[in-house]
């Protein structure tokens, strides 16, 4: 090799460690594909499924007709408003509660943050199942779901954000002889309110999307006709109600976005 | 010791204007929102006093947790179902967005493309993953393959997202170098973008396999597969026991994949010198609360 010219510097070679790692993935992929009856021959078929001939014509005067959609709809609405409103406002004082800035004291610090995790932990329609078999099939159990898995979710979120806020306040009201609940009612609460309001809002959003849903295990809305017409075959006013209720959904998101943008 | 006052204190300065109504105006809001909906959902007082006495009748049964019933109708095996569901969800989901991704980036990809492509992870994004299932039940029949459909689909949307994040975080150095030794736009994203953006974008498909383990647990309650339908059986039957069991096992098993793959991805992440996107920093658990319903802005 004359002297001006560089080698091509050498590829190195793939370390075992690599090589073991990839098929290892590989073949827990094969195996889970296998599992969840995954099929290279028949996953093709399905998009030209003559099934799909269900789903059309969308007889929009079903979907349209006041006592079989948008009543349900309402519903659904109202759910999430309500749980939303119990969630958050519960939210409040137990965020301050769970944050290390402004807990009362170490014992409901604790109690909280743990009880709030294992609620978190659970998925909200399991929780929107267990309320059904407890309280009954119907609205007032999911809105008891969504309220508490709302305030499981805001409690999260608003937590931290006091856990970040400004001590200052806090101090300067405690070195002036404050009690506690004053302390942060005027040293906290003002500069925590608004990212308050707009995680209340995210939740909201949240709860609208979840509150369609909900409806498939028997707890109120828009979901227990979807169900019901599911177990119809039915499925051409399924789609019909789902592309509404999309329509609908991405308007009061957008607003609520809008509002938060304007919030923060 | 005496207190001496402040000569000249200045007059406690006046709440600014129209705030007092903002908030009687907000605060109206509210109770009319709460108002409606109360009339509307049919709750009595009765109903609000007797539910939480009803609640725990219920949730008292769940413990002590029945393993050994649990255990015998094959839980942990209907749990592990719900893993392989997320799992395959997840690759489809990351094989399909991946390429996508590239055209939907801001620095790489033009105009014409790149605004219906967006526009279509956003969509997807709107779909929460029951309702696909609801769509692909009556195609692929109950069982497991429609809730993997319906999680690959709408993982889709997130990753997608995400991907082009991290593409649009790129350096640009490289993808110049790449065209000006006369690489094609394909050679420009395998050499010039993929390396940079890989580590990163696969912490977030392990990432969205730890959302989808907890979305795919819950798609079993439609039949689609996993855990869901087990917790959905043993309720009708009212044996709470064995529900505190299932409820237990799916817990433990989420938890272990959300802190073996927390591990993974700050693994992964610590290789990169330099990071980008959103997940990189801020809380983890946050993050996945946000993706809970699959919404993310």
């Amino acid at each position: 090799m004359s002297p001006g010219e560089t080698a091509r510097p050498v590829r190195p070679r793939p370390r075992l460690r690599t090589l073991a790692i990839t098929t290892g993935l590989i073949a827990f992929t094969v195996f889970a594909g296998n599992e969840v009856g995954f099929d290279a021959s028949t996953s093709w078929e399905m998009w030209t499924n003559p099934l799909w001939g269900m789903f059309w014509p969308i007889p929009w005067d079903w979907v349209l007709d006041r006592s079989n959609v948008l009543d349900p709809l309402v519903e659904t609405f109202q759910i999430a408003i309500l749980a939303s409103l119990i969630g958050c406002g519960l939210a409040l004082p137990i965020s301050f509660a769970m944050s290390r800035l402004t807990t009362p004291n170490r014992p409901t610090y604790l109690v909280c943050r743990s009880v709030m995790n294992v609620v978190r932990a659970v998925p909200d329609l399991f929780w929107a199942k267990l309320l059904v078999t407890a309280v009954g099939i119907g609205a007032f159990a999911g809105t008891w779901a969504l309220s508490i898995f709302s305030l499981a979710v805001m409690v999260k979120l608003f937590s931290e954000t006091v856990d970040n806020a400004d001590p200052r306040p806090l101090e300067a009201a405690r070195a002036s002889g404050s009690r506690h609940l004053p302390a942060v009612r005027t040293g906290v609460l003002p500069t925590v309110l608004p990212e308050y309001v707009a995680y209340a809002l995210y939740v909201f959003e949240l709860n609208i999307r979840a509150s369609i849903v909900l409806g498939l295990v028997g707890a109120g809305g828009i979901g227990r006709v979807i169900e019901a017409q599911r177990q119809f075959f039915r499925f051409d006013r399924v789609l019909g109600i789902l592309l509404l209720v999309f329509v609908i959904v991405l308007i009061i998101e957008q607003f609520s976005v809008a509002l938060r943008k304007r919030l923060v | 010791m005496t207190t001496t006052r402040t000569p000249a204190m200045a007059p406690r300065p006046s709440p600014p204007t129209g705030v007092a109504r903002r908030r009687i105006l907000l605060a109206l809001l509210l109770v009319i929102g709460a108002a409606w909906s109360l009339t509307g959902l049919d709750i009595t007082l009765a109903r609000v006093l007797g539910a939480p006495s009803d609640a725990w009748v219920i949730f008292r049964q769940l413990w002590p947790p029945d393993i050994d019933k649990a255990l015998d109708r094959g839980v942990v095996g209907k749990v592990f179902e719900s893993v392989y569901i997320a799992w395959v969800g997840t690759i489809i989901g990351a094989v399909i967005s991946l390429p996508l991704a590239f055209l939907a980036a801001t620095n790489v990809a033009p105009r014409w493309i790149r605004i219906p492509v967006r526009q279509m992870f956003n969509a997807i994004r709107a779909v929460p993953e029951l309702i696909v299932a609801v769509i692909f039940i009556p195609i692929t029949g109950l069982g497991p393959w429609a809730g993997t459909l319906a999680i690959g689909l709408h993982s889709v949307g997130t990753l997608g997202k995400w991907a082009t994040e991290a593409i649009e975080g790129i350096d640009t150095g490289p993808v110049e170098a790449v065209e000006a030794t006369g690489g094609r736009w394909v050679s420009g994203m395998r050499w010039g973008v993929l390396p940079q953006i890989m580590p990163i974008v696969a912490s977030f498909w392990l990432f969205r396999f730890e959302i989808n383990v907890r979305a795919s647990a819950v798609l079993g309650m439609i039949g689609a597969g996993g855990v869901g339908a087990e917790l959905v059986s043993q309720l009708m039957f009212r044996n709470f026991g064995t529900v505190g069991a299932v409820l237990g096992i799916t817990v433990l098993v989420v938890l272990t994949i959300d802190t073996l793959s927390a591990a993974v991805r700050r693994r992964i992440i610590a290789g990169v010198a330099r990071t980008s996107g959103p997940d990189t920093d801020g809380d983890r658990n946050a993050e996945a609360l946000r993706d809970l319903t699959g919404l993310r802005r």
